[in-house]
């Protein structure tokens, strides 16, 4: 029998069974998680950092908020993000993959951030939180590894509190041709290269090309969010446009 | 792209400074988690500050609401090392303060009491008497250049105005303002003469 698309989803250019893309994209993560952080400086020469830097500068966060940082791996925002809010303030630091928050709890204690931060394993197509619970929700570089995109826009929309704002850090398209060209071949020649030599993985890398190109790009993310529900919806290219911000209300 | 790499090497700046003077932590106690937001006129730049108690942490681009909001040219901002001038440059329009004033004066009486004890920061790679030397022959050279910088002030400005005669002294200045004035007011008192003449 054939399979119908909506029974299929993208695993970088792959096309695999929806069932099987988190447990794949799982498969990855719990590859790469140890050196996550290290191939992260390597693969951007650093300039993640920055990327990031805007999200927080971006996302209004306040003493006494409460901010759910999805995909947040490593915690680098989450990191940010805990001595904003304070203590009267939390930080939901979720991750559909347990390697990464482990090493995202180990590497948050050892920098004393504790007592404001919660560690929740959980998939951002179904968030387990009432509604209107955050104000302010941020994903960076997660949204392109969730297989229902849509669904996942819907429930973060569901989550955040009227007056609350969602944050999308992501790969996206770049429209300089010669950058795009740079890119492509620092992305599928050396990726996978730096990947074999340091994490000892170039499949995962090599995903992490494929599934860049496959993400919607700039405005179609901003369309994807104006569907789910936000409202003001913007973006703002970094880099050239490798990488944008979007960000959207609700109201 | 440019200005977030600027903002962050100033924030690691900042946070360097903290280190070197722990007082800074006293003195910025009462505005912890407070946003001071910068807006620089002629940079066309917003920068938002904020002390979470354990660091500085400083955003660029920054639209959100700011517990003070200082908008200046970056001159006048320079100006603010001395505090009691900051009711002073408001009132001549070259600063605009929405918001919590002693926001701004804390933050403005932190930087100007800044006093860092190079001696203490070097006596840990130098030992203590080298880097107290190396302490007192900087201090020197700061009192040093601060008295050829007034002499060298004074001896232009009496070469302009004694010897090249391209500038004039203040007193003669203030003599030319004040016969401007009398001027002033005699056309003042003519035109009203003319008008009344001219009424009757």
């Amino acid at each position: 029998m054939k399979e119908s698309p909506q029974d299929t989803a993208d695993f970088g250019y792959k096309t695999v069974d929806r069932e099987e893309k988190a447990s794949m994209v799982a498969d990855v993560f719990h590859s790469v998680a140890a050196k996550y952080d290290i191939m992260n400086d390597l693969m951007s020469f650093g300039i993640h950092r920055l990327w990031k830097r805007q999200a927080i500068a971006c996302s209004g966060v306040r003493k006494g908020h409460k901010v759910l940082d999805l995909a947040g791996g490593t915690g680098d925002l989450t990191a940010k993000f805990s001595q904003l809010v304070t203590d009267s303030g939390q930080v939901i630091l979720g991750d559909i993959n347990d390697s990464m928050l482990k090493v995202g709890r180990e590497k948050l204690r050892d920098l004393g951030l504790v007592g404001n931060i919660e560690y929740v394993q959980m998939n951002a197509e179904a968030l387990p939180f009432p509604d209107n619970s955050f104000d302010v929700i941020t994903i960076a570089f997660g949204l392109r590894n969730v297989t229902d995109k849509n669904a996942a826009l819907r429930s973060m929309y569901r989550v955040l509190k009227p007056g609350g704002r969602l944050l999308v850090l992501e790969f996206s398209k770049t429209d300089n041709e010669a950058l795009s060209k740079l890119y492509d071949f620092y992305s599928f020649n050396l990726l996978p290269s730096m990947g074999k030599v340091i994490a000892n993985d170039s499949e995962s890398y090599r995903y992490l090309a494929e599934s860049i190109r496959m993400h919607p790009d700039q405005e179609t993310l901003k369309g994807m969010m104006d569907e789910a529900g936000f409202e003001q919806t913007t973006y703002q290219n970094m880099t050239g446009g490798i990488v944008a911000l979007h960000r959207g209300f609700k109201y | 792209m440019i200005e977030v790499i600027a903002c962050a090497a100033l924030e690691a700046a900042l946070n360097r400074l903290l280190s070197l003077e722990p007082q800074l932590d006293a003195e910025l106690h009462t505005s912890k988690h407070k946003v001071l937001c910068v807006e620089l006129r002629d940079w066309q730049q917003s920068i938002a500050l904020t002390y979470t108690g354990k660091q500085f942490m400083l955003f660029n681009q920054y639209t959100d609401p700011a517990d003070c909001k200082i908008s200046a040219n970056v001159d006048t901002l320079m100006q603010l090392s001395n505090p009691s001038i900051l009711t002073h440059l408001i009132r001549q329009d070259k600063l605009d303060l929405d918001g919590d004033l002693q926001l701004a004066q804390s933050y403005s009486n932190a930087f100007s009491n800044l006093d860092i004890n190079w001696a203490e920061h070097l006596s840990r790679y130098l030992g203590d008497a080298p880097a107290q030397q190396i302490a007192n022959c900087f201090q020197n050279a700061k009192v040093h250049r601060v008295s050829v910088s007034k002499t060298l002030q004074n001896t232009l400005s009496q070469l302009c105005q004694d010897e090249l005669k391209v500038t004039i002294h203040p007193l003669e200045l203030e003599q030319f303002k004040m016969h401007t004035r009398h001027v002033k007011n005699h056309t003042a008192q003519l035109e009203q003469r003319i008008h009344s003449l001219l009424n009757r």
